[in-house]
């Protein structure tokens, strides 16, 4: 997810400790406690699975561009990073199989990117 | 405790009101919301004639960086062209476009008061009969938009040639995408190459654009009417499929599938805005601006992020859309291509 979920959790502990101060007014407490509430309601729905779900995309991508290899660094931030640089290598492949007109590649990518979107479906996205 | 805006707000506008005197704000309060401007209600007082007058109003305020870059004096002509028109608008006060006043520029409008916007109330409590009538309202008011005389706006924004909106509005958010996506995005990439592949025909006339007609930006009623059409941030001249598409793209459905800004089938709200306009939707061409919005929300939503990211504006409203809606827009794009 974009941006980072620590970066997002550090943001929010900083405001969770603004909005316990006195003399804020209640509606602004309301709305950043509320927005805080949802965003941790996501990151909470995310965390177990997030490094699972770059392995198994990063290895699908692989099989599509016919790279060889695996994830080593199980750091999400290094899972991140190469599922980036896997994903730009599939934005490549597929724009080279609609120029060469190659309809079986542009459907198993295409159920890949479906899959990818599965992946990351939040139970509460409105899609 | 006196919200520390309240003084100087108050100084700013006893300038624009010569002829009164004692003028205070107070019950200043910032709305939920806004993530391209900061929104705040408060209430003027001040005496004029040896009378003392209040009057409900809203400041709209940039932030440090914002979800939506645009010009201020854009939304507020939007606001002024409408005004008095069929199509409900709050009345424009004061804009202004320096920062000394308030640290940012800002403007000063009327408060509509008395009803909601949020898709969340709507959606719970109201019976399907009022969907009906907000539906009928919704699309009607954007058709009366559609046909709207676009020139008092044509000094303020560009007015791009009629087989141009498409490419004007294409390259601007597939410009923003690649300026701020910190993230490859296949689907939306896949989706600006098929709409540069496959335009649509010239825009039927050249319209005034909301640029952001869905639920939640408008004010409603519990028999379903609706009193103030808001957030003009994004207006400008273009193609009026533009705005109907963006009103029919999925993740404005709110989770109800199926029905168009989860309030009604998309052919019922077609019809609507063919009939309050008199122009005709052509599908293929409706379908090439409903993508279009998809591809246009996901420059939002990875602008949102960006913003955070360069700490720009470190607020909890811009993680949220990116967090909650861009796999979600991509899956939109996915249904609008029929892959899903």
């Amino acid at each position: 997810m974009t941006p980072p979920v620590p970066a997002v959790l550090a943001e929010l502990a900083a405001l969770a400790i603004r909005s316990a101060a006195p003399g804020i007014p209640d509606g602004e407490r309301a709305n950043a406690l509320g927005l805080t509430a949802s965003l941790l309601a996501i990151a909470a729905e995310t965390w177990d699975a997030a490094a699972h779900h770059l392995v198994e995309e990063n290895q699908a991508i692989r099989a599509l561009t016919g790279e060889v290899g695996r994830d080593e660094n199980l750091r999400l931030t290094a899972l991140q990073a190469e599922n980036n640089r896997l994903r730009e290598a599939l934005i490549t492949l597929q724009t080279r199989a609609e120029s060469d007109g190659d309809e079986a590649l542009q459907t198993r990518i295409w159920a890949e990117l479906i899959i990818s979107t599965d992946r990351r479906r939040l139970s509460t996205a409105p899609v | 405790m006196a919200h520390p805006l309240e003084p100087r707000l108050a100084t700013y506008i006893a300038g624009r009101l010569p002829e009164a005197s004692g003028v205070t704000v107070s019950n200043l309060e910032r709305i939920s919301g806004g993530a391209s401007r900061e929104t705040y209600r408060f209430l003027l007082s001040r005496i004029e004639g040896g009378q003392t007058r209040t009057r409900k109003l809203i400041l709209r305020r940039d932030p440090p960086a914002s979800l939506i870059d645009t010009e201020r004096r854009v939304e507020f002509e939007a606001y002024r062209a409408f005004h008095g028109s069929a199509v409900p608008v709050p009345e424009m006060l004061w804009l202004e476009e320096g920062s000394d006043a308030l640290g940012h520029p800002f403007f000063i409008a009327e408060e509509i008061t008395g009803f909601q916007a949020g898709p969340a109330a709507l959606f719970a409590g109201a019976t399907e009969a009022v969907l009906a009538r907000v539906a009928e309202r919704k699309w009607s008011i954007l058709g009366d938009i559609a046909t709207a005389d676009p020139a008092p706006l044509a000094a303020t924004l560009p007015t791009p040639a009629l087989d141009e909106c498409w490419r004007r509005e294409l390259d601007h958010w597939a410009g923003l995408i690649d300026r701020d996506a910190d993230q490859p995005l296949p689907i939306t990439e896949a989706a600006i190459r098929w709409l540069r592949a496959n335009p649509p025909p010239p825009a039927q006339r050249l319209s005034i654009v909301h640029g952001d007609y869905r639920t939640g930006n408008f004010l409603f009623d519990a028999d379903g009417d609706i009193h103030g059409v808001l957030d003009w941030e994004m207006a400008h001249l273009g193609d009026p499929l533009e705005d109907l598409g963006w009103s029919l793209q999925p993740v404005w459905t709110f989770g109800r599938q199926g029905l168009a800004g989860g309030l009604c089938p998309s052919a019922r709200a077609v019809a609507i805005w063919e009939r309050a306009s008199g122009l005709h939707a052509d599908p293929a061409a409706l379908l090439w601006w409903t993508l279009f919005n998809c591809v246009k929300g996901q420059g939002i939503w990875v602008g949102s992020a960006a913003a955070f990211t360069s700490g720009g504006n470190r607020a909890p409203i811009m993680i949220y859309p990116a967090w909650w809606l861009i796999n979600a827009q991509e899956r939109a794009m996915l249904q609008v291509m029929g892959r899903l």
